[in-house]
């Protein structure tokens, strides 16, 4: 009933799916990106992409809070 | 030379630690009580409780371990940069939550939370006690830490045993005054320094030691494939299940783990806490660094093995840097340690003050209980210590169910604060099983087992036994309404329009 209200929360399942669920898909050396195996590319940009996620997550809980006043 | 140098910059810095944890609560002397010491009177801004939680979450384990594992398995280490980032966006909904619940009933600690949530002074005491067999493994973990850095950074000049007992003692010199105020000033200077090493060891090692970053990446992909991908070189068992499922665990317990629950209940507004939680995956970056410098360390000293192993970073730091530039990296490994052993005695004492000796007529006055805390405090650093020397094997051994161990408590904590059927009876039955499972499965060397994580399997069995016990089981009969019982998302009641209500700070309690 939480996600109903505040259906934004679901951005907060994008590091998990990132770092937890492509798991069999990113673990692989190649292709080589920047000289960087691709494991540690992936990685990587999942943990500069999970701030975003929850940056997401914040704007949708502002926005919702703006609304109501 | 070399060895004064190295170890005059170490000296300074120590002093300066303790001298910066005691100016934290200048001007604020005495008064406050035990929510002042323990939870910085919870008004704590934005930067100081990212610098805090940051702190907390970097530890000796991120300059000794995570090399060491790099060296010796390689990918699997990154599961600590997986579930730090999964456990920040977690925390985005616990934090806050928590943080309500103990400001609305004046609570400073889990243990207080859940003897506040299952109206039993006992329970609280009980998981005290629990709490700190978990957490005394980790005291000894970062003073070991520090010993070997320190020993190794002063080459040789300072012996193992005094290392520890200078951790200790530096530790104790400032958290014993200035509890989480001073833990937080402390971080500020070391996560200055721990930024600026590591991000000046991943330029210069891989210029020193190779031709650059091209070079060295070449010669790390072509040669030692085995560490790029899980589950890693050497038959290691870390693959991708457990990989997934550790860091899955991990992330739910890292939240309600008492120190960044600390740090939580610190904030001076539930929306430091949202946009902590923003920010904070970022400071993973940096983990990425002392694990590429572990494969570094595979070219340049090969052969490390064992305990060994763990000093792969430093191995490279003494070998190519000038003494100072050693003294001041060693510092900031050494602060690594510092913090998070100062936030873990804290916490020891915050719930022996708040929910064991509280039990005791005589200790039930704020005044009191702040002392009991300090002195709880320096007892737990104390044992901590005079394990490392005599027994050091007995907590290695408990550090290993530790983390495991801790996340038992997730569906008594959590499931317990937003779901009032949770039985006392079931979240007690539950995290009995569950603790029994994963000493079960760890001390018989089942852990991984069947490529999993051994505390996901214990959890599994935990949350089933609280709910069938709750569910068949007798109900509780307590009389108090839900609002003063669960917590409630901060975010979620303004939407009703009810701004927290009712009962004030310290109504309610007991």
């Amino acid at each position: 009933m939480i996600i109903r209200r505040r259906p934004h929360l679901l951005w907060l399942l994008v590091p998990f799916v990132l770092y937890l669920g492509a798991l069999p898909f990113a673990n692989r050396v190649e292709p080589v990106v920047l000289g960087l195996p691709f494991l540690f590319v992936w990685l990587l940009a999942a943990t500069l992409l999970t701030p975003v996620a929850v940056w997401l997550t914040y704007r949708g809980d502002r926005k919702r809070r703006e609304g109501r006043v | 030379m070399n060895t004064a140098v190295a170890t005059s910059v170490f000296g300074v810095f120590m002093v300066g630690t303790v001298v910066l944890g005691l100016l934290a609560v200048k001007g604020r002397g005495g008064q406050g009580g035990l929510a002042e010491w323990s939870v910085g009177g919870r008004s704590l801004g934005p930067v100081f409780i990212w610098v805090l939680m940051a702190g907390e979450g970097y530890t000796s384990f991120s300059y000794l371990g995570a090399a060491g594992w790099g060296y010796n398995f390689g990918a699997p280490v990154l599961y600590v940069v997986a579930y730090m980032s999964c456990g920040y966006a977690v925390g985005y909904v616990v934090g806050p939550l928590l943080w309500e619940y103990a400001r609305r009933h004046g609570l400073v600690s889990i243990s207080d939370m859940v003897a506040h949530r299952f109206g039993r002074p006992w329970l609280g005491a009980g998981i005290a006690v629990l709490v700190t067999v978990f957490l005394l493994p980790y005291i000894q973990l970062q003073i070991t830490g520090m010993g070997v850095v320190v020993s190794t950074i002063s080459y040789g000049a300072i012996s193992l045993n005094w290392a520890y007992f200078i951790g200790f003692a530096v530790t104790t010199g400032f958290v014993v005054v200035s509890g989480l105020r001073g833990s937080a000033w402390v971080s500020v200077l070391k996560d200055v320094l721990v930024i600026g090493t590591l991000a000046f060891l991943a330029v210069y090692v891989p210029l020193h030691y190779f031709d650059g970053y091209g070079d060295f990446l070449d010669r790390v992909v072509s040669e030692k494939r085995d560490w790029l991908t899980l589950p890693g070189h050497g038959g290691s068992p870390y693959g991708e299940a457990w990989f997934a499922t550790t860091s899955f665990l991990n992330a739910l317990t890292v939240v309600i783990f008492p120190t960044t629950v600390a740090g939580y209940l610190g904030a001076r507004d539930a929306d430091a806490l949202r946009r902590n939680a923003i920010w904070l995956p970022a400071y993973n970056v940096l983990l990425f660094v002392p694990m590429l410098l572990g494969l570094a360390a595979l070219f340049v000293v090969p052969g490390l093995t064992g305990a060994g192993s763990n000093l792969a970073l430093f191995e490279l730091v003494v070998d190519s840097l000038p003494a100072w530039a050693v003294g001041v990296i060693g510092v900031a490994a050494a602060l690594s340690s510092i913090v998070p052993m100062a936030v873990f005695m804290l916490v020891i004492g915050t719930m022996w003050g708040s929910s064991v000796l509280s039990l005791l007529p005589r200790w039930r006055s704020p005044a009191r209980q702040k002392l009991a805390s300090q002195g709880v405090v320096v007892a737990a650093g104390a044992l901590a210590l005079v394990l490392t020397y005599a027994t050091p094997n007995t907590l290695v051994r408990l550090s290993l169910i530790s983390y495991e161990g801790m996340a038992q408590l997730v569906p008594m904590l959590l499931l317990g604060l937003v779901w009032r059927r949770l039985t006392l009876a079931g979240a007690v039955s539950g995290l009995v099983v569950g603790v029994a499972v994963v000493c079960g499965l760890v001390f018989t060397d089942r852990d991984p087992v069947w490529g999993m994580n051994a505390g996901i399997v214990a959890l599994g069995v935990n949350l089933a036994v609280a709910l069938v016990v709750s569910g068949v089981g007798p109900g509780d009969r307590d009389p108090r309404p839900d609002g003063e019982v669960l917590a409630r998302d901060p975010a979620g009641t303004e939407e009703e329009g009810g701004a927290v209500s009712g009962a004030g700070p310290e109504a309610g309690r007991r």
